[in-house]
């Protein structure tokens, strides 16, 4: 990259740190725990697109959208519906070794696709071409998948709502590489509506706890068919 | 609200332009307006938190009221030849889009004007306590006009975000109305409506930044264009093959699962029974049309060069309408009957809309009109049974005709026009659709729509028969039923009349739906 200013290491390390701390926010039990290592991605999320703001300067405006929705107002929802509970969350579907392999695997997976098909998944624009940027989309991928893999697996309704997390922080991330020029509003637009998804989804979460006793998925089965 | 609305008409710009020969644009405030005045209305009912209840109610049925007259005037307009646009090209009305309007704001002002009455009941509110609803109201009428808002809205937009921006937002307006009672059915359905829908529709935003890259990178469009859907249909010819197929693959999940298309489809009959009725009538009624009109505006971008799509479309649609009333046939929920039946009828749509041609396109969109109104009268009945009885249960309930004739011939007329039979409008749609596939050489798939029809017939009879000319059971036995008030039966005895009127004369709405079916299926070839 002979941009002034763009680290490329840095984003490697950054990049790397996204797909850790992604698995921690699966994997941890202890709720908040969970919650403090969605809160750290977020955090590298911004670091990497301010990281990518010298290959593209609108990208600075985008790190202040993440900062506000991801690692301030989401995080904070979070702690809040916690409170003072230091709640573990109820025994997953999959444990710990097979997720780290199913982590793995997503990686290569991705970033084999992302290097040999990328005119599959994007255009051929000159910018869309550059290393970096395809490193990221299977960077972006992986924690897409692992989010979706948290939503599909985990049987505590907060975890699902940390997958979901994941799982948008995934999307953010991709349109670095997919659509750079994306105007303002329309990243404000898809960026404000996850955080109200978010707020929503807690609130109805605290009406199950209190109605149900307890936020195990498994247990919501008064409708069935 | 009456100063927006007014605002809207006298800022109306009269000059026309003709970007392209035979296509003039009108410039216009009324789409912003059709979609700003509920919203505004909305905010207005819930900072009015001392005001009183009335208030609440005729602030929301002004509204709607409102935006059922806007979406008539654009259909006026666009019906006549024109595009309606406003903000530059930002917001952009053809007869696709005024049919949708029209639908949302028609609907949205009935289902309106029945919930005045359907939440006073005292008794059919004991699940959450009368107080606790009183209280809710106002938040209840200010989410259905968001609600109402973000669904016009997403009809109305041309920009390829802001369409899925308006799709996700119609689930964040109606969320807790799905959860509105707030007991263990209602709140699981919200929490699996909110997560399943949020998950679903995300693979839609990758479909839709696709599509706005791909746009941009043919270099044939400036700027902001490559995010206009009416500018991105011009140039979708040169797109690699591949990156379509997947773009279409992620538009068919995202919006499919909104549009409650199998299979993914597991949250919608959680959220149209659990929700209060007037809500059951909106999300049934015309949510999930409005997914589809998503999935169509952006998917059918592709069908001029890869009608192989078609088939597919229609091999999904099939799928949908036979899984949803095999279903149908095992519930005793009449509520979940319903919603299930939904389900089946949007394959329908699907096939029809999905098959492309100018034909399949009419059908499905026809469809889609008699649908919203069929099955938004059947909603409406089936709430009146609940008012009147407070029972869901089909094995609780049984001879109501008596005591509600109106409910009962208004349930008849709208299961005979979902079921297709003449000489309601359901059957004029549907057997458009037959002829369209049997057109298409597509016979397979016109065998499985008349079995569904006929499967659908045999499901909705019985559900009248058993409860309206049904032995009296249970619960109708013990509580004295009458026919539900005025405010609640005009409104089904409007959508039984339109259903009538369009099997009847079904010229009435030829102009408007033949200008929607040219959008979809030619004016991209």
């Amino acid at each position: 990259m002979s941009a002034p200013g763009f680290n490329s290491s840095l984003v490697e390390t950054l990049s790397m740190l996204m797909v850790i701390t992604s698995l921690g926010a699966v994997e941890m039990r202890r709720l908040r725990m969970s919650a403090i290592a969605y809160l750290l991605q977020a955090l590298i999320l911004v670091a990497l697109l301010l990281s990518f703001a010298a290959l593209n300067p609108a990208l600075y405006w985008w790190a202040a959208v993440a900062l506000l929705t991801k690692a301030i107002l989401t995080p904070w929802f979070l702690f809040h519906y916690m409170g003072g509970r230091d709640a573990r969350e109820e025994k997953p579907l999959i444990g710990f070794g097979p997720s780290v392999v199913v982590a793995a695997a997503l990686m290569i997976g991705f970033y084999r696709l992302t290097h040999s098909q990328f005119g599959l998944l994007v255009p051929t624009t000159a910018l869309a071409q550059q290393e970096v940027l395809r490193t990221n989309l299977a960077v972006a991928s992986t924690v897409f998948a692992l989010g979706l893999y948290c939503v599909l697996t985990r049987r505590d309704a907060v975890k699902t709502v940390i997958g979901l997390c994941l799982l948008e922080n995934g999307v953010h991330l991709s349109l670095v590489s997919l659509a750079p020029e994306l105007p303002e509003t329309a990243l404000f637009g898809v960026a404000t509506e996850v955080v109200v998804t978010v707020y929503l989804l807690l609130y109805v979460i605290n009406g199950l706890r209190q109605e149900f006793g307890t936020t195990d998925t498994f247990k919501l089965q008064e409708l069935q068919w | 609200m009456v100063m927006l609305a007014y605002g809207a008409v006298s800022q109306e710009v009269l000059s026309l332009q003709a970007p392209s020969p035979g296509l003039l644009t009108v410039s216009s405030a009324w789409p912003a307006a059709a979609f700003l005045v509920p919203f505004v209305a909305g905010a207005v009912v819930l900072l009015a938190w001392r005001g009183p209840r009335w208030f609440w109610q005729a602030t929301s049925v002004l509204a709607s009221a409102f935006t059922f007259v806007a979406g008539a005037w654009l259909t006026a307009v666009t019906v006549g030849g024109a595009v309606v646009t406003g903000w530059g090209n930002e917001l952009r009305v053809d007869t696709l889009s005024a049919l949708l309007v029209v639908v949302i704001g028609g609907v949205g002002f009935l289902a309106c004007l029945y919930s005045l009455r359907y939440l006073q009941r005292a008794e059919l509110l004991a699940r959450v306590g009368i107080e606790v609803v009183q209280r809710r109201l106002r938040v209840f009428y200010s989410l259905l006009l968001w609600f109402l808002a973000t669904m016009v809205w997403g009809c109305v937009t041309n920009n390829i975000i802001m369409l899925w921006v308006a799709v996700e937002a119609t689930t964040l307006a109606s969320g807790l109305l799905v959860a509105f009672y707030w007991d263990r059915r209602a709140l699981e359905a919200g929490y699996k409506y909110l997560m399943l829908l949020t998950i679903g529709i995300t693979f839609a935003l990758f479909g839709c930044v696709l599509l706005y890259a791909q746009a941009a990178a043919t270099g044939e469009l400036a700027g902001g264009q490559a995010l206009h859907i009416s500018d991105v249909r011009q140039v979708a010819h040169l797109f690699p093959a591949g990156t379509a197929l997947l773009t279409v693959a992620l538009l068919v999940v995202g919006f499919g699962t909104k549009a409650g298309i199998a299979p993914f489809h597991p949250w919608l009959p959680d959220a149209h029974a659990e929700a209060p009725t007037p809500i059951s009538v909106l999300l049934s009624g015309v949510m999930i049309k409005m997914a589809v009109y998503a999935l169509a505006r952006t998917a059918s971008i592709f069908f001029p060069s890869w009608p192989q799509l078609t088939v597919f479309a229609v091999a999904l649609g099939s799928f949908t309408m036979v899984l949803g009333i095999v279903v149908a046939l095992t519930q005793d929920d009449l509520k979940r009957l319903l919603a299930y039946s939904s389900v089946s009828q949007i394959g329908y749509v699907v096939v029809g809309v999905g098959l492309g041609t100018y034909l399949g396109c009419y059908g499905g969109l026809f469809h889609l009109v008699n649908h919203a109104v069929a099955k938004g009268l059947l909603f409406m009945c089936a709430g009146a049974v609940v008012y009147a009885t407070g029972a869901r249960r089909m094995s609780d309930l049984g001879g109501l005709a008596s005591k509600m004739p109106v409910t009962g011939v208004c349930f008849v007329v709208g299961a005979l026009t979902i079921a297709g039979l003449p000489p309601l409008s359901g059957f004029m749609s549907k057997l458009t659709i037959y002829l369209a596939l049997a057109q298409a050489g597509l016979w397979w798939a016109a065998a499985i729509a008349v079995l569904a029809s006929l499967l659908t017939l045999a499901v909705l009879v019985r559900a009248a028969s058993v409860v309206f000319w049904g032995a009296p059971r249970a619960v109708a036995a013990t509580v004295e039923v009458r026919e539900v008030p005025l405010v609640m039966w005009g409104p089904m005895v409007i959508l039984a009349g339109v259903s009538l009127l369009l099997g009847l004369y079904p010229q009435v709405v030829f102009p408007l739906v033949d200008g929607a079916a040219r959008v979809l299926a030619l004016i991209g070839r």
